[in-house]
């Protein structure tokens, strides 16, 4: 499985991946797309209704003031009689001026309500119009001069109606605007999701070799756009792969070549070791110095050998029902049978059947490195426990070294990692030991960490999955 | 420091490398065994025709006719328990090798001191075998006493390991007997043998015993706890 595969690309908080800000700048281009719409709705259509309200005003101004001329020569009706007479929409007022005397149909409008640049401009005989506000109300003031000296005719026409239908076309044009926003935002963010799946494979792939998958390649398949960079990207996989593997199979070739030489010298040795008793001192101890050589020689040969072979990907892991406890207590005794003493084994009750799934060459391996680790580099081995958890059971191996430091944990498990003050003692391991150790506990599906042991030293804790309630081996 | 009570098992070591060859070859004789050295597989094959031998110890990598093929040509001529010695722990040298016949393996670098533990738990016979009654398991007869298992009379041709594979599990018959059991009764190891072993080892059997190996009744497999000879 990729690393990436989990992680959601755009959480708020936290720079924003490609696809976030694609999605951002998807969002951002509707919603100014949107309001520019909006905006030019607005202009155009508020215009439009003004000008033919306008238009309508006006004729009916008009229409009307025609009719008060004619009312007026005809002399029959008094003023105030005939402006109530004349046809007019619901809220319209008229006013009429003669000779400097006002009449209107309102109680509200009368011509103070007028403002005077409109009725200056109409007594000398332009017809206008203006907006005015009465009471916080809108209306649209016309003048129409009269034949008449100083006569005119005007009528006051609401246009209430109109700004709420421009209230009500600017709010929808608004919500439009603001519901632009998460919408396309949503639209984006699935949208971009096919577009940029090339992109995902690309990490994907890039991390699944960074995580040490060597095979992992792009396939470009139903996706044309991906064929150029799926090409190279794969061939540079290839080539990286090629050579890793080249690499790792030259460390096993080397270490393999070594392994007939080192049966001839650990078997001479082991002859003249017989008649060790019957050297002088210098040649004991010659004897002694070749053989603790031979002995880390062999195992710097075999931990070599073990980690380029994981490394050319030949993981021949052989997974069965392990006791773990007995595979400890075995390896403490293997420990104490080589002249390393003894030391306690603290098995937990519900620990004592528990089985774990591992590949036993490999966990014994682990167990020996870890316990050969706390010989040579942490002062000699203190304790060793085995614990047991819901789904998962550990070995804890501390030593009696001064532990390592915080900052030091993650590099213990690296190649040739030393600790910093560690100066090459006789009895130093290959450098190899914990590189190997973690690699093997991940391969079964494990984990290992280093924490402080109680009495000061470091504290290496395997963990290795174990299934819930399995208590009893046959 | 000869073991004084050898009793003088003959080991044939079948090894290219010269050098191995004689500090192996000096090692055992120490321990008390008697040690014939081939440089290749065909003087090896030569060696064997020659005198009867406890052990082989065979190289794998051989120039020539290389190990497998060496083991495969010692079993069709002989029940002589075969330690073969492999440069590779990978899984497949190792299955390859007990396919072929071996009965055990050891890996680069050995330590022969070791090894004559080995040579000492595959030459033995099996345990208390005189005391053992025989068994017979549908047309299959197995003698302890006397080292054969016959079916209708006639031998049936089992390796020494094969043979104290099957009495061991007649001994217990109708109990399951674990890998790891498996392991300490037939190879003398302790936990830390190699449950390979056994598997391959039942596979070669039932080759031999099974009337339809793919459908054992005479070893048949307990689902993650061993194997068992029912009643």
């Amino acid at each position: 499985m990729s690393p990436t595969a989990g992680r959601r690309p755009w959480p708020l908080g936290g720079p924003p991946s490609l696809r976030g800000r694609a999605t951002l700048a998807l969002t951002a281009v509707a919603v100014v797309l949107t309001t520019a719409v909006a905006v030019g709705v607005w202009v155009f259509a508020t215009q439009y209704l003004l000008y033919t309200r306008q238009n309508v005003t006006l004729g009916q101004a008009v229409a009307n003031a025609s009719l008060v001329q004619r009312g007026l020569s005809a002399e029959g009706l008094s003023r105030p009689q005939l402006l109530s007479q004349l046809p007019r929409e619901t809220g319209s007022v008229s006013l009429l001026v003669d000779d400097g005397e006002w009449s209107t149909t309102s109680l509200r409008i009368g011509q103070e309500e007028l403002p005077e640049a409109l009725r200056s401009a109409v007594r000398e005989g332009t017809p206008s119009r203006q907006r005015i506000t009465v009471d916080g109300e809108p209306y649209l003031a016309v003048g129409v001069p009269l034949a008449g000296l100083d006569e005119a005719y005007f009528e006051v026409f609401p246009l209430r109606e109109l700004d709420s239908t421009f209230e009500v076309l600017g709010v929808l044009l608004g919500l439009a605007v603001l519901a632009v926003a998460p919408v396309s935002a949503a639209v984006g963010w699935w949208v971009t999701r096919p577009a940029l799946r090339p992109l995902d494979r690309i990490s994907a792939a890039a991390a699944a070799i960074a995580a040490g998958d060597l095979g992992a390649r792009i396939d470009p398949r139903g996706d044309p756009s991906l064929a150029p960079i799926a090409a190279s990207f794969n061939a540079t996989a290839a080539a990286l792969e090629q050579r890793v593997r080249a690499d790792a199979r030259f460390a096993s070739d080397v270490s393999h070549e070594l392994r007939s030489p080192l049966t001839t010298m650990l078997n001479a040795m082991a002859l003249v070791e017989a008649y060790a008793d019957d050297l002088p001192a210098d040649g004991r101890e010659g004897l002694a110095l070749l053989r603790s050589e031979v002995l880390d020689f062999e195992r710097l040969v075999a931990d070599l050998l073990e980690i380029s072979r994981t490394d050319a990907g030949n993981t021949d892991l052989v997974i069965e029902d392990v006791r773990l406890a007995a595979l400890v207590r075995e390896a403490l005794t293997r420990r104490a049978a080589t002249g390393g003493g003894s030391v306690d084994l603290t098995v937990r009750a519900d620990a004592a059947d528990t089985v774990v799934r591992a590949d036993k060459r490999r966990l014994e391996r682990v167990l020996r490195n870890l316990i050969d680790n706390a010989d040579t580099h942490g002062g000699g081995l203190t304790a060793v426990s085995v614990e047991r958890s819901p789904d998962s059971a550990c070995v804890v191996v501390d030593d009696a070294g001064p532990g390592i430091p915080a900052e030091e944990r993650a590099a213990v498990f690296e190649r040739f990692a030393r600790g910093s003050g560690s100066t090459r003692a006789s009895s130093d391991g290959s450098g190899l030991g914990l590189s190997l150790v973690s690699r093997h506990v991940q391969l079964m599906g494990g984990s290992v960490l280093v924490t402080d042991a109680p009495g000061g030293g470091a504290r290496f804790v395997v963990r290795l999955p174990a299934d819930a309630g399995t208590g009893q081996h046959p | 420091m000869g073991s004084p009570g050898s009793t003088g098992r003959a080991v044939l070591i079948i090894e290219d490398d010269e050098r191995i060859r004689r500090v192996v070859s000096i090692t055992l004789r120490r321990e008390g065994l008697e040690v014939i050295e081939a440089g290749s597989g065909e003087e090896g094959l030569a060696r064997l025709a020659e005198r009867p031998f406890d052990i082989v110890l065979l190289d794998l990598m051989l120039p020539g006719r290389d190990g497998f093929e060496v083991c495969r040509e010692i079993r069709r001529v002989s029940t002589t328990p075969v330690i073969m010695v492999t440069a590779r722990a990978d899984s497949h040298d190792v299955v390859a090798g007990l396919e072929a016949g071996a009965d055990d393996y050891v890996t680069k670098p050995f330590v022969a001191k070791e090894l004559s533990a080995r040579i000492r738990a595959l030459a033995r016979r099996t345990r208390a075998s005189g005391a053992r009654p025989r068994v017979v398991v549908g047309d299959l007869e197995i003698a302890p006493a006397d080292g054969v298992v016959t079916r209708d009379g006639a031998v049936v041709p089992l390796t020494k390991t094969e043979f104290k594979l099957l009495a061991e599990l007649a001994a217990e018959r109708g109990r399951v007997l674990s890998r790891e059991a498996l392991l300490e009764r037939v190879w003398g190891y302790d936990y830390f043998g190699d449950s390979r072993l056994v598997d391959v080892h039942v596979r070669r059997l039932r080759k031999k015993v099974e009337a339809d190996p793919a459908n054992p009744t005479i070893v048949t497999t307990v689902r993650g706890m061993g194997y068992r000879l029912p009643e």
